[in-house]
């Protein structure tokens, strides 16, 4: 259905959600770090990207800003789900162009929620572009 | 009666050697005891402490990491990179450039989208001119400042100027080339914000060598202990300043230093004290204690604490010649420090630092290499008037060899306890065997070293090579003082041995 | 042969007897030495060792209890179908397997629930909480409580805690008034958390300061907790004596913004202690409390720096404009830089046309160097 990229260094976290999300019917790929994640950026498209922001090798928000600065990925949703919670990073990670901020502890509900708006947007907006091509 | 000058000279050195000797075992008993209730503490609250309270709270306070760098251009962009990833949600990074010859600030100016920025700030503390300060354009990096600025031959001289624009009340004291752990920020405030009535100063963690350690792109991916052989003596020297010493000292509160490759300190008194001495050879040392000196002439009811935890890898020196180097300097820097403050000796208007901190490293750190030194020489002419009771000298020389390794061996024992970094039987073999060939091998060097920065204190030797070890290595080996110098238990092996001459 | 090994330690310790005192000592220490070091060698192993089949039992459980979680909760099927979670049944046989009958088995599963529930709330997490109770992990939690060690009370008030398991009263208050601080702050979190008629009530009775790292978890327990009825915090403002339950409440009172709190938190304007004062005047500026100001800027002159300075960054928060000459006499002629740097953000923070032109004038007629604190506070690549 869908393909969506997990970048979580919590190994439980990181299962949870790729099983939870896989039970709704998308495609899964997770990622632990930085590292791995920026690897697995370069492979492949993405529906959507749900990211961490305190992992090894790169910083949650340095994922999102690499995404919407790249002119072949700006267009992917980016759900940024951190325990952080303070008021500068949650503006930090939208002024940066995160489309939503899940402060842990998280409602598997409303993950899931956010993720079929995403969705629905996107495809709403590629009708569009592609109706005017 | 009879008795000649020479004679009653012997005797009262061997009295005074006697008794500093079993001074100093006694102090290593009584650290050993310490330290393990003091980590038996810590582990007793770590069982139940969620340190994710902090990284998910609002009031976490702020922390203003300072790293200096000089010509770290190879391996600038992971370390900085590294700095940016802590497990803590209200911080900085505060790089500076001390006036780097090679392409240091150009990389990270590239790899950060950095720009010049006009950046207002007050000299609360003097240092070398700042030639441009510089942020990201790129909110992702919001919290790297970079500081370029001439070099001031010193360490000290790049994390003062830090200190003038750093923007939060703590400040973590670092090298760029350090590897910190992630949960670094988060440990060191814990201590600060659980004691009651009195104002943490300082914190401080365990170092370790990372010369064996595998490392990727700034983050540590394999712990092990070092494969070179001096670099493995100073791992289990480390681990037994750390562990065993400097957790002791804590729990009574008389630390003796606070490393200067990591330390977490109170802002607004680091500043208020003068920030660090650009002419100190052991300006980490020098900081702790002018910092003491100025909450006991203000009356702040103050501490300085320690974790158990390794927190930080650091390079240590390989080679005989640089470590020379790293040990000349830090026995010149004690020495100095030791004049600079010599109004605190045993004077209870400075309360435990000068009853207890600062005769310590009078009398154990600086007079150790000095006393043992002299013992040998005592003892090469007693060999030659043929005046040694043998049986005797070798009964005391194992004697002060077994309980050393004891100490030592205990220390590594605590370290197990603390947190096993080793993951492998090898590793932790590799280190506890040093314990027994260290008081050969390596503790003469260490002696030799002190002497040899006494003596170039002393007669006032160029100061600027000190300073040059800076620009000659890639590696710096000699800004994380562990102690100044190292005494073990196995600091008067020979001089105990002495008294049985008779 | 037995005889003769009496005789020959009979006669070294003949031997022994006559050397001088000190060689005995030396000789005996020797003895102690090489035993401590062989118990510490002997202990290293033993702990390595312990760790090891401790890593073992781990690997092979840590997958089980996954599975259950995953299988039991988080693909459970009735979740998000409008099905009452209390009425959620997970598979009986699943949960009787015999492993879970073990001790540390059951401590492992206790921690991983404990873990899933940081990440997750809601329906997951109320799940969660079920399968705690359906496998009687609380009994578990309980019986830790009676343990004599302080950490082991600790480690389950907070299981229970972060389990939602209501503590009686009885078992929870005694704590409450523990000599063991650590102790006691968990107590009394887990009383403001699960109490339901005053869970507030430490802060009239608390003498002992409110640490910095307790205040964390009570702050979290506080804004996150379902059903607790959150007070006046001015109340405690007023009439506490305990100072770091006065700046807790401060901190509250900002978060909830209870401007019904002003009159109060103002009243700490004459308070005594300066570091203090800095507190109540950041409050007010939070609440960007505009009653404040002409008070604020009529004690500004007779303040310290550190105070001086918390009035400039309120008046930059509460953006009156009414305030633009004192700020711009601040900017312009005070001596202290960090008042300077504060007065001309706090100008440039009320945004209007009016602090704008203000900024331009200003940048014409001052030098240097206030040129360049203007730079700086305009530079939104800076932000502080």
């Amino acid at each position: 259905m869908s393909n969506i990229l997990v970048i979580e260094d919590d190994d439980i976290m990181l299962k949870a959600i790729r099983n939870i999300l896989r039970k709704d019917g998308h495609e899964v790929i997770t990622a632990k770090d930085g590292k791995e994640a920026f690897e697995k950026l370069d492979n492949e498209q993405y529906d959507i990207v749900i990211t961490d922001l305190m992992m090894p090798y790169a910083n949650g928000l340095e994922v999102v800003s690499r995404l919407r600065s790249n002119p072949d990925k700006r267009h992917v949703g980016i759900i940024v789900c951190s325990s952080v919670g303070n008021e500068e990073t949650i503006t930090e990670a939208f002024r940066l162009g995160a489309d939503d901020y899940l402060k842990k502890p998280i409602m598997a509900g409303e993950l899931m929620i956010r993720i079929r708006k995403l969705l629905a947007n996107r495809s709403s907006n590629m009708k569009l572009v592609t109706k005017k091509k | 009666m009879g008795a000649t000058f020479v004679e009653y000279a012997s005797w009262f050195f061997e009295t005074t050697v006697f008794i500093y000797g079993v001074a100093l075992l006694l102090i290593y008993a009584v650290l050993a005891v310490l330290s393990f209730i003091n980590i038996r503490l810590f582990l007793r609250k770590e069982s139940y402490t969620d340190y994710n309270l902090i990284v998910g709270s609002p009031l976490a306070p702020g922390i203003s990491v300072i790293a200096p760098a000089f010509n770290e251009g190879l391996t600038i962009i992971s370390n900085v990179r590294s700095l940016l990833t802590f497990d803590y949600p209200n911080y900085e990074v505060i790089i500076i450039n001390d006036g780097s010859t090679d392409d240091t600030l150009e990389k990270v100016v590239n790899e950060f989208s950095l720009v010049k920025v006009d950046f207002a700030y007050d000299v609360k503390i003097s240092s070398k001119p700042i030639r441009g300060i510089y942020k990201s354009t790129d909110e992702a990096y919001a919290k790297l400042l970079v500081v370029d600025k001439e070099n001031g031959k010193a360490k000290a001289d790049a994390t003062n100027a830090g200190l003038n624009v750093a923007a939060y009340p703590y400040f973590l004291c670092t090298d760029v080339d350090c590897i910190l752990h992630a949960q670094t920020l988060q440990m060191l405030i814990k201590p600060i914000m659980e004691e009651e009535n009195t104002r943490v100063i300082a914190t401080g963690a365990t170092l370790r060598m990372a010369n064996s350690c595998e490392v990727d792109e700034g983050v540590l991916v394999n712990i092990k202990a070092p494969r070179p052989l001096l670099a493995r003596f100073q791992e289990l020297e480390y681990i037994r300043s750390f562990v065993l010493g400097k957790m002791g000292w804590s729990y009574i509160n008389a630390v003796p230093n606070v490393s200067g490759g990591l330390g977490l300190f109170d802002k607004e008194i680091a500043i208020k004290a003068g920030g660090y001495d650009p002419a100190s050879f052991g300006e980490d040392m020098e900081l702790r204690m002018r910092v003491s000196r100025y909450v006991y002439d203000n009356k702040i009811k103050s501490s300085v604490r320690y974790i158990p935890n390794t927190l930080c890898w650091t390079e240590g020196p390989t080679t005989v010649k640089i470590f020379m180097r790293q040990r000349t300097r830090w026995a010149r820097g004690l020495l100095q420090l030791m004049l600079a403050h010599k109004k605190m000796f045993f004077n209870p208007a400075y309360g435990r630092v000068g009853m207890i901190v600062y005769p310590y490293n009078f009398f154990f750190e600086l007079l150790a290499p000095v006393v043992e030194f002299l013992g040998i020489i005592y003892y090469i002419f007693l060999i030659y008037f043929g005046m040694v009771n043998w049986p005797y000298a070798i009964i005391l020389l194992v004697f002060v060899y077994t309980y050393s390794v004891m100490i030592s061996t205990l220390s590594v024992l605590w370290d197990q306890l603390t947190f096993q970094y080793y993951k492998t039987w090898g590793d932790v073999a590799r280190v506890a065997m040093m314990v027994f060939i260290e008081m050969l091998l390596y503790h003469p060097l260490i002696v030799a070293f002190s002497i040899r920065g006494y003596y170039f204190q002393l007669t006032n030797r160029s100061h600027s090579w000190g300073n040059m070890q800076r620009a000659g290595f890639k590696k710096k080996d000699d800004n994380k003082t562990p102690t100044p110098t190292s005494s073990t238990p196995t600091a008067d092996a020979t001089n105990a041995a002495t008294t049985a001459a008779t | 042969m037995w005889r003769d090994l009496v005789d020959l330690l009979f006669q070294a310790y003949e031997q022994f007897s006559l050397l001088p005192l000190f060689i005995e000592i030396a000789l005996a220490f020797i003895i102690i030495a090489i035993v401590a070091t062989i118990i510490a060698y002997g202990a290293i192993m033993y702990k390595r060792y312990r760790a090891y089949v401790h890593e073992k039992r781990v690997a092979f459980i840590s997958p089980i209890i996954e599975d259950l979680i995953t299988e039991q909760v988080l693909l459970n099927e009735n979740l998000g179908r409008d099905t009452l979670i209390e009425e959620i049944e997970f598979d009986k046989e699943a949960l009787s397997n015999k492993v879970y009958k073990k001790a540390f088995v059951r401590q492992i599963l206790i921690e991983t629930l404990i873990q899933y529930r940081k990440n997750f709330r809601g329906e997951v997490g109320d799940l969660l909480r079920k399968l705690y109770i359906d496998m009687d992990l609380q009994k578990d939690s309980f019986a830790k409580m009676k343990s004599v060690r302080w950490e082991r009370k600790i480690k389950a008030v907070v299981e229970l805690t972060q389990m939602d398991i209501t503590i009686s009263d009885v078992t929870i208050l005694p704590l409450t008034n523990s000599t063991n601080p650590s102790l006691r702050a968990a107590a009394r979190n887990a009383y403001i958390q699960l109490s339901k008629n005053e869970p507030f009530k430490f802060f009239d009775i608390a003498t002992e300061p409110l640490l910095p790292w307790d205040q964390l978890e009570m702050f979290k327990i506080i804004t996150t907790t379902k059903d607790i009825a959150i007070p006046n915090f001015s109340r405690w403002v007023s009439y506490s004596t305990n100072k770091s339950v006065v700046s807790f409440c401060l901190k509250l009172i900002a978060h909830y913004d209870q401007q019904s709190a002003i009159p109060a938190v103002m009243e700490l304007l004459n308070n005594k202690d300066h570091y203090f004062r800095a507190d109540a005047i950041s409050c007010l500026g939070k609440l960007s409390a505009e009653v404040a100001e002409e008070k604020m800027v009529k004690i500004y002159n007779h303040q310290p720096i550190n105070c001086q300075i918390e009035i400039l960054r309120a008046m930059g928060s509460i953006a009156s404009g009414r305030y633009f000459e004192f700020l711009k006499t601040e900017f312009l002629y005070s001596s202290n830089f960090d008042i300077r740097m504060n007065a001309a953000r706090a100008i440039i923070r009320h945004n209007t046309q009016h602090s704008r032109l203000l900024v331009e004038e200003l940048m014409e007629m001052t030098h240097e160097e206030n040129q360049l604190i203007i730079k700086h506070c305009l530079n939104p690549l800076i932000k502080y």
